[in-house]
């Protein structure tokens, strides 16, 4: 069953992409296309056979000492807000979370 | 030493003649300036040019040598790096308006590496955005040109990097590959490009595309360039900020001219029979496979069986990975913010469709369906399951043969717009993804230009994870036979970049 374009629709406001009507078009047409190809991947028997979810098969959790690591890695303040489109008072800043409630001001 | 152009030299040639005193990092830093200005404007490699770092970098390297202290494998030698490399005092922007003014918070392990071994910076180049692609034309500010061809693509998405070194404008150039963002343009452009094992080269600092897949590595015109590059990358063993980062304490050079006599060759003739394999890099295959052999090697014939569902694999996990690691472009801390907004709903969702191009867009659209509800268990999961199947392939594969000797890609460098379909954009990297599926290193090898095209044929090596040397072992004895060694791209050699 190809996608159809309000499915495709709410896969981009899911991703937080707003789309034009003209590219939400395209992107359907990409979208059904690009699962095409996956195809392959639906044609096995994987009964029984483990994932690699990483090439590194025995990865765990990398835990520091809990000790504040100024000196090397942590951004001071000003280079971390250097890149931001808004900063104020040592923060970032961003339009209102809830809607007209509690803007900015 | 008379004057010669700083194109014709080896890494290893310029660090022994600042080290001697024949000239200083400084006239080489500036040569690499002039050969940029000279040759830049028709191949537009680089993104910018950090002239100032890198005449800061050279004298602090001549300065070294004045009070006595010992140099860097890398002294003097200039370099460049891709774009989504974050080096303090310059921009990374990952080709993305997404990312056009973003200042290098701090500098990356690669980076670094190579500059504690003595390297001069000489700026970052262009690419595919945010490495999605195989020609460098998605690329937010301009095309990269080959410099083989100017009326062709590069490949990508390491495409200025691999064009950089190809038109002799520095001497090593470090690209990341996901998919075969390396191989690929050094293939196009006539250049070595190695994509080390996974978790041998330390991934901080490089903005993540797919982080179970990317790993970065150097590109040079001579395979003992790139082991160079390669010691300079892993020396300082493993980056305690990349948790997949492994010790890797090989020396590089150490078995470069080691003979390749009784060592095993694997080919596989189901993809010599591949369609869309050109009869150029075919030719290239067999001779490869007749040098190897003159010099004492052993042909064996392998099998893959699933490597035929690579692509598949690869466009499950690779989506999916870019859209976890790219929903961090939210417009908040770093990248485009759409002005005027009056939700955080809305400056996030138009940010990111004005910050980002197509192909970004496509990406995170696959990913973000694949990963959604009933959708995962019917490609992510099983995608990951063939993943084992791809890993064991080889595993049984490298039972029977030390490398195996495959075509980097189908086809010699293509025309601007000629593949303008995104799915059919992603074979180009048929031969290339099964490796970072499985984890393993790669290298591709130049073999001289075919003779229909004129332009840049090449093969690729791919071997067990953890044994990249015994890659550039094999590539040095192809070098050997097949290929002239240090070629720059004849419009571009000795064009500025004269060392006085």
């Amino acid at each position: 069953m190809p996608l159809t374009r309000e499915e495709v629709a709410g896969i981009a406001d899911y991703a937080r992409i707003a789309l034009t009507d003209a590219e939400l078009d395209e992107m359907t047409t990409y979208m059904n296309e690009a699962v095409e190809l996956l195809e392959p991947i639906r044609q096995y028997d994987l009964e029984g056979v483990e994932p690699t979810f990483h090439p590194i098969g025995d990865l765990s959790n990398v835990m520091s000492d809990d000790v504040p690591d100024t000196s090397v890695r942590a951004l001071p303040i000003d280079v971390a807000l250097e890149n931001a489109g808004a900063s104020r008072d040592r923060s970032f800043r961003v339009p209102s979370i809830l809607g007209d409630q509690g803007g900015d001001r | 030493m008379c004057a010669a152009n700083l194109d014709q030299l080896s890494a290893s040639q310029i660090a022994a003649g600042v080290a001697a005193g024949d000239f200083t990092a400084v006239e080489v830093a500036r040569a690499a300036l002039d050969a940029v200005e000279q040759r830049d404007g028709e191949v537009q490699a680089f993104l910018q040019v950090s002239a100032d770092l890198a005449i800061a970098a050279a004298e602090a390297t001549d300065a070294a040598r004045a009070a006595g202290r010992p140099l860097g494998p890398l002294a003097g030698v200039p370099v460049a790096f891709k774009d989504n490399m974050n080096l303090v005092g310059t921009r990374t922007t990952c080709a993305s308006r997404m990312l056009e003014g973003y200042e290098s918070p701090y500098t990356a392990t690669c980076v670094q590496r190579l500059l504690d071994a003595g390297a001069t910076p000489v700026g970052k180049t262009n690419m595919d955005e945010f490495a999605f692609g195989s020609s460098t034309e998605s690329s937010a500010f301009h095309p990269t040109y080959n410099p083989w061809d100017t009326t062709r693509v590069p490949g990508g998405s390491s495409g200025g990097s691999a064009a950089a070194v190809a038109a002799g404008e520095v001497t090593v150039a470090l690209g990341s590959d996901t998919g075969g963002s390396i191989r690929q343009p050094a293939s196009l452009c006539g250049v070595v490009g190695m994509k080390p094992t996974y978790g041998a080269v330390s991934r901080y600092g490089v903005v993540a595309f797919g982080s179970s897949l990317d790993q970065v590595g150097p590109f040079g015109r001579r395979v003992e360039d790139v082991a160079l590059a390669m010691n300079a990358l892993v020396a300082a063993g493993r980056d305690p900020y990349d948790s997949t980062s492994q010790d890797c304490p090989v020396d590089f050079l150490e078995h470069l001219e080691d003979p390749v006599e009784g060592r095993t060759v694997g080919v596989v003739p189901q993809l010599l029979e591949a369609e869309g394999l050109s009869r150029e890099e075919r030719t290239a295959i067999q001779q490869a496979t007749v040098a190897l052999e003159a010099q004492g090697a052993r042909v064996v014939e392998v099998e893959l069986p699933n490597i035929a569902s690579a692509i598949a694999a690869y466009y499950v996990i690779a989506p999916c990975e870019a859209f976890s690691n790219l929903a961090r472009f939210d417009g908040v801390r770093y990248g485009y913010q759409e002005p005027g907004c009056s939700t955080l709903a809305e400056q996030t969702s138009l940010s990111r469709a004005h910050g980002f191009g197509e192909e970004a867009k496509r990406r995170q659209m696959l990913g973000a369906y694949l990963l959604s509800s009933g959708v995962y268990d019917k490609y992510y999961y099983p995608a990951q399951q063939v993943r084992t199947l791809i890993t064991a392939d080889y595993v049984r594969a490298y039972e029977k043969c030390d490398v195996i000797l495959l075509p980097a890609t189908p086809r010699t460098a293509f025309r601007f717009g000629e593949i303008s379909d995104p799915t059919e954009m992603y074979a180009s990297d048929m031969f290339t993804i099964s490796n970072n599926i499985a984890g393993n290193g790669g290298i591709s090898v130049p073999m001289g230009v075919g003779a229909e095209s004129g332009l840049p044929v090449s093969v690729q090596l791919q071997g067990p994870a953890f044994k990249d040397r015994s890659l550039l072992t094999f590539a040095r004895a192809i070098e050997r036979s097949c290929s002239a060694e240090g070629v720059v791209a004849p419009a571009f050699a000795g064009k500025g970049g004269e060392l006085q």
